[in-house]
């Protein structure tokens, strides 16, 4: 599965015009091109979207031989003939760029699927460079590969590596000058294929320049005609008297013959070139191992001990520690930093000890690392140690993570530590210590003090103020939730376990026309609903994109957002978590499964490779959290402060009417008062929360929250608003993705559809709950 | 098995159904499709044994004439799938093989050859087989010699021996993949999906296509 864009789009690469060498580094997803792109280009890292896709490209720089390279990184396929929009871009990466040379990064231990996309390239007759990686998992599973004879068939230079640890990656830097243009294993079969009587028409080449013609066969034999539309493009320019074929059935013949012949000849090439020793197979566990394991059942025993510890008032480790550091570490180190004229360090770090509970408050230092070293670092650390020292055990966990019976405890367990890491720690401890302790506590008191009373304090410090809500509200209450969630996601994505939730989820997602595959693009809405729409595009059909689109749209509640609305809801009681979530899934559902009726198409085809189970990289998730919250503060911050301006505007212009003079804000109010009191009986000030809500989703969120804790609201207002803005219409940034994505036409229908069905529901929900006298 | 229809004719009625399953069925076409030569005397006959209606160029298969050209249809494109799985034949020299195989099978023999390959739904040419009396009754008491990959046990191993996708684009996924024929396949899981093991690669699977993926059982399994 391709992961998640975190870049949006900067230089198109077909921009790229200075006449450089390049390299394109090519081959199947998740076998270490990545890893290998680093170590070629060192830090200089650019990543542009391919024009037209949201697909990452990225590009460096490698100097070589007393030349700059470009060097390019395509997304990973599995062949060269493109089954949807992001594989695509490895193909017109090929015919469009022009390499001067071809790195193909290859998965050892699955040498037939390394051949296919060999034999392919090696049609396009650009020299090329083989790098066999993952040598270490080939090893481990004894498999062994006949490097020289591999060399030999192709004639070109073939690389062992095992990127992650280094090992032959300056092996691969040398052998980039030797490239070859390799032979082409398969050139005979087709030649004999093609000059039979039948398929004369065919030409053998064109216009002096040799054409891939197995591989443009193919490209021309893909479903849908937008795959398809640039290889005609292409044709009709590069060699005009090639009968472009549609449709013709003796190509279509053609084509299965030819792969027929592949497919015989990757046979024999894989039983010629592979051998693997089952003695080998046994022996690939560690003596540490059970240790590990012992380590990783203790872990986990007391994770629920505190879990449930909570529910029911135990005594946990946990909360002895607490205690303990609260009682003697906590004032110890408070007074000794005040000591040297750092107690303000001290708050910050610490919180302030609240004389009611004797228990220190808003300080973040102390919860953070209790909840890290005995929550979660108990059971991730073991587990990863495990990974690391057996084999059997990652596949073991591989399977119980795809089967339903213990998948479902295994989700639990994810799920469990996703809410304690980005729930607790995030949305909890960070948050407190940041809003209350750092900018309502000393930041922004500091700055009143200092701003003189009048328009600039207003503006910036009010009840609307740039840094009194805008900056706040960014950087304090959402900021902290959206990176422990990227962290979390990024954790999740890189060890393997998204594509085996894709399969728990497959036979539920059926039911609305979807597939399995759409589990990705609806997890990552939970982050971002914006990035989420633009992940739609993995889907392999334009049905399923567009059902996926508006179901994010509609009820997937954003990380912030999910935080407020379990903040909220969960202090009213459980029945109120489960009417929210209860009535947003059920409509999920219902839209989905009445859409999948409405929207003509084809459901895709449910295939994909399950990567094995792996420890992830801290480095690579510090890099993605790194980049995804860059691109979350370039999105986000913005449209915070203009959301404020825009607030802080319509309430400071007053405007006389016939009720009196009336701010903006109120004259919205008044406009939105039959919707909001009439239909869903909640206050008036309701609707800025529904305006802000467009804005940004989490921004209505945080909103709301503010109103809940002024008491402005029971508890089936409560309840019927977190209805209301979680269906409520998309926030800005997500519409305009959504245009960009489907067209100015279908998210204007959208946003008529799931305005009035948003208030529809929420008012139908209230009715129903007064009716039925339920509180919570 | 209509033993005194022509050879003449079973032509003419085949051409027919492969016309309607491309569109309309005219007489040109049908004469371009058939491995006989169509003359009026030939129509004429087939339109007084019931099989067809001619109304000015178009023609209608009958409700007999469609019976008819079912069967034959049905013998033709098994008798491909036998010679190319079973025979290991090549496409090219299946369809001459095919048609005389065509004309020798008996009712019988064409279900027990489409049980022994487990009722196939497309032939070697990805046209559609159609069904007889035992796809629908789905025996699946016989062990087939091929059969799909959904039937196969948990745990069990097996050779792919044909992908029988009605699309191309699908083939080739699975086959960039690795599931080709020759390469060989463990059922690893069944349910919410079906994972299948293929060389070193796990990959996850919707059940319909499962289906398609037709494998050599071991010996002992048969």
């Amino acid at each position: 599965m391709p992961t998640l864009t975190a870049e949006p789009a900067r230089v198109p690469v077909t921009e790229i015009t200075e006449k450089q060498p390049r390299l394109l580094l090519v081959g199947n997803p998740n076998v270490g091109k990545s890893v290998i792109f680093g170590y070629l280009t060192g830090k200089y890292v650019t990543v542009s979207n391919y024009p037209g896709t949201t697909v990452e490209v990225s590009r460096g720089k490698l100097r070589y031989g007393g030349r700059d390279w470009e060097v390019i990184d395509t997304p990973g396929v599995n062949a060269l003939v493109p089954q949807s929009d992001d594989e695509r871009v490895t193909r017109d990466l090929l015919l469009a760029v022009r390499p001067d040379v071809i790195v193909q990064v290859a998965d050892a231990k699955n040498l037939r699927r390394t051949l296919l996309v060999t034999t392919q390239l090696a049609e396009l007759g650009v020299p090329m460079v083989l790098v066999l990686n993952l040598m270490d998992e080939a090893r481990g599973r004894g498999i062994e590969i006949d490097v020289a004879g591999l060399q030999e068939l192709f004639g070109i230079p073939v690389v062992p590596t095992v990127a992650i640890d280094g090992e032959g990656l300056y092996t691969l830097f040398k052998t980039i000058h030797h490239a070859k243009v390799p032979r082409d294993p398969l050139a005979v079969i087709r030649a004999r294929l093609l000059s039979s009587a039948e398929f004369a028409r065919v030409p053998a080449q064109t216009s002096g320049q040799v054409l891939p013609q197995q591989l443009t066969l193919e490209w021309l034999q893909t479903r849908e005609a937008s795959l398809r539309s640039g290889v005609e493009h292409w044709l009709e320019a590069q060699a005009p008297d090639w009968p472009v074929p549609r449709s013709d059935a003796r190509l279509r013949t053609l084509a299965a013959r030819l792969e027929e012949a592949r497919n015989l000849w990757l046979e024999q090439s894989v039983a010629r070139f592979k051998k693997t020793a089952p003695s080998v197979l046994a022996s690939a566990e560690s003596k540490t191992f059970p240790l590990a394991f012992t380590a990783l059942g203790l872990g986990l025993a007391l994770f629920l001990y505190t879990e449930l510890g909570r529910l029911f008032g135990w005594q946990t480790p946990y909360g002895w520690l607490n205690a303990h550091l609260e009682s003697g570490v906590l004032p110890a180190a408070q007074s000794w930093l005040s000591g040297h004229h750092l107690g303000t360090l001290g708050t910050l770090l610490f919180g302030q000890l609240n004389p009611e509970n004797h228990a220190y408050e808003n300080g973040f230092l102390y919860p953070l690392l209790t909840q890290l070293l005995l929550l979660i670092a108990p059971v991730l650390v073991p587990l990863a140690l495990c990974l690391r020292r057996s084999r059997s055990f990652a596949e073991r966990l591989g399977h119980w993570s795809r089967d339903w019976r213990t998948g479902l405890p295994v989700l639990l367990a994810v799920l469990l530590l996703m809410y304690e890491f980005v729930g607790v720690i995030g949305a909890g401890t960070l948050v407190d210590a940041l809003e209350n302790n750092l900018f309502n506590g000393l930041l922004t008191p500091w700055l009143q003090a200092w701003v003189p009373h009048g328009l600039v304090y207003d503006f910036l410090l009010g009840k609307y103020g740039l840094i009194s809500v805008g900056l706040t509200y960014a950087l304090a209450l959402v900021l902290p939730i959206v990176t422990t969630f990227f962290i979390a996601f990024g954790l999740l994505e890189d060890s393997g376990y998204l594509p085996r939730l894709a399969i728990l989820a497959d036979r539920l997602f059926r039911v609305m026309g979807l597939n399995g595959k759409a589990v990705l693009p609806m997890v990552l809405g939970l982050g971002c609903d914006t990035m989420a729409t633009m992940t739609t595009r993995i889907l392999s059909t334009p049905k399923e994109r567009l059902i996926a689109t508006l179901l994010l749209a509609l009820g997937v509640p954003c990380s912030a957002q999910l935080g407020v609305i379990l903040a909220i809801s969960g202090s009213l009681s459980l029945g109120a978590v489960v009417t929210v979530f209860g009535v947003v899934f059920s409509q999920m559902l219902l839209i989905g499964f009445l859409s999948s009726l409405i929207i003509k198409g084809q459901r895709g085809d449910f295939i994909f490779e399950l990567p094995p189970i792996r420890t992830p990289q801290l480095k690579n998730i510090w890099a993605k959290t790194h980049q995804r919250i860059w691109w979350y503060l370039r999105e986000a911050l913005p449209l915070f402060l203009l959301g404020t301006v825009l607030l802080f505007g319509l309430d400071w212009l007053r405007v006389p009417t016939p009720w009196g003079r009336l701010s903006g804000l109120d004259m919205i109010e008044n406009a939105l008062a039959p919707l909001v009191t009439g239909i869903l009986h909640l206050p008036r000030q309701t609707a800025q929360v529904l305006i802000l809500g467009f804005l940004r989703r989490d921004y209505g969120a945080a909103g709301l929250f503010q109103m809940v804790r002024e008491g402005a609201l029971n508890s089936v207002q409560i309840v019927t608003s977190l209805i209301v803005l979680t269906l409520f219409i998309p926030c800005v940034a997500n519409f305009f993705m959504i245009i960009r994505e489907q067209g100015m036409r279908k998210a204007l229908l959208m946003l008529a559809f799931i305005t009035p069905f948003a208030i529809a529901v929420g008012g139908i929900v209230g009715w129903l709950l007064r009716a039925l006298h339920i509180h919570f | 098995m209509h033993h005194w229809l022509s050879q003449e004719i079973t032509e003419v009625l085949e051409a027919a159904w492969t016309c309607a399953e491309q569109g309309t069925v005219t007489q040109e076409r049908i004469a371009a499709e058939a491995k006989t030569i169509v003359t009026e005397t030939l129509l004429d006959e087939c339109e007084r044994g019931g099989y067809l209606v001619r109304r000015n160029d178009e023609i209608r298969l009958t409700t007999l004439g469609r019976q008819t050209a079912e069967e034959i249809i049905r013998r033709h494109r098994l008798a491909e799938r036998l010679v190319v799985d079973v025979l290991g034949m090549t496409l090219e020299e299946s369809e001459a093989d095919a048609c005389e195989f065509e004309h020798l099978l008996a009712r019988g023999v064409t279900d027990a050859i489409c049980t022994l390959l487990g009722h196939p739904r497309f032939c070697p040419h990805q046209h559609q087989i159609p069904p007889g009396a035992c796809c629908r009754q789905a025996q699946q008491q016989v062990p087939a010699v091929v059969s799909s990959v959904d039937r196969l046990d948990i745990g069990e191993q097996a050779r792919v021996a044909y992908l029988s996708a009605p699309q191309f684009a699908r083939l080739q996924k699975l086959s960039a993949l690795g599931l080709a024929p020759g390469a060989t396949v463990k059922l690893l899981q069944r349910y919410p999906s079906y994972v299948v093991q293929c060389d070193e690669t796990q990959i996850a699977l919707e059940e319909e296509i499962a289906r398609d993926i037709y494998v050599w059982r071991a010996a002992d399994k048969r």
